[in-house]
């Protein structure tokens, strides 16, 4: 068991290794970052002196060994834009996104869940039919389109919620949370509707067809020929038995929520790690970009590597097949 | 679950009463598509940077709203003797925003800093020899040879107190990893930051012990970046900001048509033209020439010919912008009044030229273009390879965003190219200098100059333009430049960029061409 442990952890460690590889192969294409860095009057001479200075002249081999050496130690560079840690710029940045990650999961369980359960027992009812047709917004609809239709409805013709921002934060210890402010909480709505949209009518169809196929099994005939009462055997009974694959695709969409969380933070122009990363792209920021892409690929290895493990633990017969036959 | 649904339903009818705004009418709040890289207004030598910081430090003279230089922290300066620099009377009693006094101390300091390595703005001081302090508020800058427009190119230099500096370490620029005059700032301005988050927002309040006559009625102002026009347009509308810079082309239209806002156009200080590869032996991406027929004034007036500049204005830039005939603006100090139109659009003239050059069947070519640089960048230059095709010259447009874009023109991987060019100094003579001036490392001339365009008239002129006093005599030699720069089509001048700001319609303000945005001149109504 430990060596199937140590074997997922060595080739985890080896994904990350190429991630960051090919990430630093592409930092060359997405441009040149000397230019943003100098102002108008700069010389030639002024060019290649911050060049060799940011070792942006070696081969991007030698800037990725550089990096990870002192990933290592902890140390992720400065940015080129703000002329700051990394470190410090993404742990500043990281509660915006991770509480805007959180409503919209939570939102999105709660309501997919809800709706799924009862488009499901309501099969054939209009408001069950109207609620499928318009989840396929949810589905088809691009984020951006969504988060710009939400605005203008909601901001723009009503007046009712913010267009952009986080509102006012407090400052809990290095953590900055909108939950504690109304401005904060009203600016969550949108965006946190935005990125769960998505999400949400998701699990809400993953749902209903589960709920379905479990409606139709033997041990709910047999719960309501007992004469249960409807809740008693929709919820008691069916649900339980429907959430086994409904968790598994939860786990697995909790890291997209975050890594997908770019575009909503864009739109929203919402102050997390996401709108980091996309204005590191445009100023061509590479310590910025390298630190996000790396944070996001030990996401969802971490992750991974979590599901794996627990299959493990969960499934006897993988147990026998790993250490047995490979 | 019914229950839960209608609970919801009210809970989300109830929270716009609950959460309705409280905003004050004296609270002011704009929206910028780039957020200033930094505080320190000698590190980074950009218009967001400098714009911005132009509200809290403050120089010796400033622009005014008409662009003319006028006293600020100097209350009168005068010429020493027969041009060897100038002498600057400083303003007494102005205080900074930390209490400490304003003295000829602080002048040095900021000149030592601006001018060291580790700043940006060194180019500014490359004509000063030595600065010297006269008394407590007189200040000697030496200049190596006579600097007429010495004090015009300092409007943007701010001056920093010493002690602060000194106290929190901070006695030079540092833009690599930052220091303490990154992220805080002491000047002597009308407002004083009060919160600075980076990419997030950025609060000014203003300066009560400021030495200027208030204009504005601001008890507070925030400033916002945002990236997305879309989203800045919402918050536009929604009144969630006062201001945006710039409005979406597209969108003037629509927002002139909605009486909670007004847009307020002018003209920006960038002419946006083509540039061609001087000295090329051949051109990279032509399919049919080995020769470079860029290098033949005729083949450059050629495309000047086929160029319909006001159709590109009425349909791309939908009349917000000006055509033009020179590298700088009307705006701008040094403007060749005497200077005539360039070559008209005329198809015809085009071919026959293009056939007296020897290309009468026309040639192809690589046309490089960014396409998130300038106000549709990418829509005018399809525009320009659409009727370069029907004077026989056909382009391969090659558009790509400006962070690619630099190094390709650097590295020459061009046949033709788009530059738009905004002089620092408001001067004529300014983009002589970067862009028509022999390229010279080591004296720092045409270091924009990619093609090397060299013209031995135009290198005798230049030092004598920036030294000559006397301005007829000066505006001569300037107006020769233009006429050899048209003549010789070393760029094709297209048009000056627009500036379109949209604010809330209770908002007054004034918009420079240097789109600086000034808040000490905004007043809510």
């Amino acid at each position: 068991m430990l060596a199937y442990i140590i074997r997922r952890m060595a080739q985890s460690a080896l994904v990350l290794l190429i991630v960051g590889l090919v990430a630093f192969a592409m930092f060359h294409f997405v441009g040149d970052p000397i230019d943003n860095m100098l102002g108008q009057e700069r010389t030639a001479d002024d060019i290649e002196r911050l060049r060799k200075q940011l070792g942006l002249d070696r081969p991007f081999v030698v800037q990725y060994f550089k990096f990870l050496e002192n990933a290592v130690q902890g140390n992720f560079g400065m940015s080129y834009r703000q002329g700051r840690p990394v470190i410090d710029i993404l742990l500043e940045r990281a509660p915006a996104t991770l509480e805007l990650a959180a409503v919209s999961g939570i939102l999105a369980i709660v309501f997919g869940i809800a709706l799924g359960v009862f488009t499901a027992i309501k099969r054939k009812g209009f408001a069950a039919n109207a609620i499928m047709s318009v989840s396929l917004i949810g589905v088809s609809l691009p984020t951006f389109l969504i988060g710009i239709l939400l605005i203008y409805l909601f901001s723009v013709e009503l007046g009712w919620l913010p267009s952009f921002g986080r509102g006012n934060v407090v400052d809990l210890g290095g953590w900055s949370t909108g939950f504690l402010t109304t401005s904060g909480l009203k600016a969550l709505i949108l965006p946190s509707i935005t990125l769960g949209l998505y999400q949400m009518t998701l699990i809400m169809r993953l749902v209903r067809s589960e709920m379905l196929e479990v409606l139709r099994q033997d041990y709910i005939r047999f719960a309501r020929a007992r004469g249960l009462r409807d809740r008693n055997v929709h919820f008691r009974h069916a649900l339980k038995n429907t959430m086994v694959p409904v968790i598994t695709v939860i786990g697995l969409q909790l890291g997209s929520i975050i890594a997908f969380a770019i575009i909503t933070e864009t739109v929203f122009q919402w102050p997390g790690v996401g709108l980091l990363f996309i204005n590191a792209i445009q100023f061509v920021d590479i310590p910025v970009m390298a630190a996000y892409l790396m944070l996001i690929s030990v996401m969802f290895v971490g992750i991974n590597l979590i599901v794996d493990i627990l299959y493990f633990f969960i499934d006897p017969r993988l147990r026998v097949d790993r250490t047995g036959g490979h | 679950m019914l229950r839960l649904l209608r609970s919801a339903a009210c809970a989300a009818a109830l929270a716009p009463a609950i959460l309705a705004s409280t905003a004050q009418a004296e609270e002011f709040s704009w929206a910028v598509t780039t957020d200033p890289q930094t505080l320190d207004p000698h590190a980074v030598n950009t218009a967001a940077v400098l714009g911005f910081l132009n509200n809290t430090y403050e120089g010796l003279v400033r622009r005014n709203k008409d662009m003319r230089i006028e006293p600020a922290l100097a209350t009168s300066w005068e010429p020493i003797g027969a041009g060897e620099g100038w002498r600057f009377h400083l303003r007494e009693g102005v205080t900074f925003q930390d209490g400490s006094a304003f003295t000829a101390e602080d002048v040095l300091f900021s000149y030592q800093r601006a001018a060291s390595p580790e700043a940006d703005t060194a180019s500014w001081f490359s004509p000063v020899s030595d600065v010297k302090i006269v008394d407590e508020f007189t200040v000697d800058f030496l200049t190596t040879s006579p600097n007429p427009i010495f004090p015009d190119s300092i409007a943007n230099w701010m001056i920093m107190d010493s002690g602060w500096a000194e106290a929190n370490a901070a006695e030079r620029p540092d833009k690599e990893s930052g220091n303490y005059a990154t992220l805080n700032a002491n000047g002597t301005g009308a407002f004083q930051v009060t919160s600075r988050e980076p990419g997030l927002r950025t609060v000014l309040e203003p300066f009560e012990g400021w030495w200027g006559e208030v204009e504005h009625n601001i008890t507070r102002a925030e400033m916002t970046p945002i990236q997305n026009p879309a989203t800045a347009l919402a918050a536009l509308l929604s009144g969630d900001v006062d201001m945006i810079n710039p409005v979406p082309i597209q969108d003037v239209a629509r927002l002139q048509d909605n009486p909670d806002v007004t847009v307020t156009q002018g003209i920006e200080a960038r002419v946006i033209m083509l540039g061609f590869p001087h000295q090329a032996e051949a051109l990279k991406f032509s399919t049919d020439t080995d020769e470079n027929p860029f290098a033949d004034a005729r083949v450059r007036q050629a495309v000047a010919h086929a160029i319909n500049v006001p159709a590109i204005l009425k349909t791309i830039m939908r009349d917000n912008a000006e055509p033009v005939n020179q590298l700088v603006s009307a705006a701008m100090r040094g403007y060749s009044n005497a200077l005539g139109d360039g070559p008209a659009y005329d198809p015809d003239a085009a071919r026959a030229l293009l056939a007296e050059a020897g290309y009468p069947d026309g040639f192809s070519f690589g046309f490089k273009c960014p396409n998130n640089r300038y106000l549709n960048d990418e829509a005018v230059c399809q525009a320009i390879t659409a009727m370069l095709a029907q004077a026989g010259m056909t382009a391969s447009l090659d558009a790509m965003p400006v962070q690619n874009y630099w190094p390709e023109l650097r590295a020459g991987n061009y046949d033709m190219f788009l530059l738009g060019w905004s002089p620092g100094t408001f001067d004529a003579e300014h983009p002589i200098r970067f862009l028509a001036a022999t390229p010279n490392e080591a004296q720092k001339l045409g270091s924009w100059n990619f093609g090397g365009f060299s013209n031995a008239r135009v290198d005798e002129l230049l030092p004598q333009i920036q030294s000559e006093i006397d301005e007829d005599a000066r505006q001569a030699m300037l107006d020769e430049v233009a006429q050899i720069l048209q003549d010789e089509m070393a760029y094709v001048p297209l048009y000056v960029q627009p500036l379109i700001w949209g604010t809330r319609s209770n908002v007054t303000l004034t918009q420079r061409p240097d789109n600086f945005f000034i808040l000490r001149w905004v007043s809510v109504n």
